[in-house]
């Protein structure tokens, strides 16, 4: 999966979560108080990648330190999570 | 589906028989599954790696968990002078991580559903802050205090947390406990007499029952403390 694929896919995930009150882009922050998402629907998000991720025939690790890291964090936004999602994508 | 942890033994394999007997479909996670009577999938609690691959494996079966039972433990009687560097860490090994590992790596299949319950089991040597169980009731201290937290975080998807927190239930973890010793503890509880298994299979029949949907986050004191 390349990286534009899973924009594609983590941008639509999301957005379905928002019920779409708000424009995905690759710039939203995903973990803060600027985030749109609450904890409960970033977890949403990380189980319905998730299940995307073993549809695609790989699994998506969401819970590893580099996960919660403040500062490398896959959450910082949009972007850095698809990017973690596409590199996962490669490990099958 | 219900899914119980240490399910060959004591009170774990005694809540598995009577959930079987109750039509539950009911996978035991256990280090051995010789003799055992029930689906059962080798899973040792204390190590992240083997929790994960028994996860993926229920995952699999793409079937709701209606209630994950955590009730693999250790015990240790001893005092803490007394207890070696090894004991302690199986003792917070198994009995607090374990717990957390299964709570953490079974949730998201859980919340998925949106449904389930999480049961945890505690010892009435955390209320009573019994003499010689001080490592021993410190890991379930902890599995306490860890319970009423995930309870809210696991609140929002419709699952519940609880805990039962039984006194000297008669199981192989009351051996080298003396008769007096037995005595005096069950003296301080509210109900002052010796529960047994089934007392507690009551109770998890009760906390898995949608009857008990106003609870999460309590700890349960078979006895009362």
């Amino acid at each position: 999966m390349n990286i534009e694929e899973s924009k594609k896919i983590v941008s639509q995930v999301i957005s379905k979560i928002l019920g779409k009150k708000l424009k995905v882009n690759d710039d939203m922050k995903l973990i803060g108080a600027e985030s749109p998402l609450d904890s409960m629907k970033l977890v949403e998000t990380c189980v319905s990648l998730e299940d995307i991720a073993e549809e695609h025939g790989f699994e998506f690790i969401w819970t590893s330190e580099a996960a919660m890291s403040k500062t490398n964090s896959i959450f910082r936004n949009v972007a850095s999570l698809a990017e973690e999602f596409a590199n996962q994508s490669k490990t099958k | 589906m219900i899914i119980i942890t240490g399910a060959n033994r004591g009170l774990g394999k005694a809540i598995s028989e009577r959930l079987n007997k109750k039509g539950e479909r009911v996978i035991g996670l256990v280090r051995t599954t010789n003799g055992l009577n029930i689906e059962a999938i080798k899973c040792d609690v204390s190590d992240y790696k083997s929790v994960k691959k028994a996860s993926r494996e229920i995952k699999q079966m793409k079937t709701p968990i209606k209630a994950f039972i955590n009730v693999a433990g250790v015990a240790s009687m001893n005092m803490a002078v007394t207890t070696d560097g090894s004991t302690v860490q199986k003792l917070i090994q198994t009995n607090l991580v374990g717990t957390i590992y299964c709570c953490q790596l079974f949730a998201p299949i859980m919340l998925r559903y949106k449904k389930g319950s999480f049961i945890n089991f505690s010892t009435i040597a955390v209320a009573l802050a019994l003499k010689g169980e001080s490592v021993y009731a410190a890991s379930k201290a902890g599995v306490e205090t860890f319970s009423r937290s995930f309870a809210r975080e696991m609140a929002d998807f419709n699952i519940r947390v609880n805990c039962i927190s039984p006194g000297p239930i008669p199981t192989d973890l009351l051996k080298g406990v003396t008769d007096n010793q037995i005595e005096k503890i069950i003296s301080q509880q509210i109900i002052p007499k010796q529960f047994k298994k089934s007392d507690v299979c009551d109770l998890i029949e009760l906390l898995i029952d949608q009857k008990s949907s106003s609870l999460s986050g309590q700890v349960l004191n078979v006895g009362g403390v």
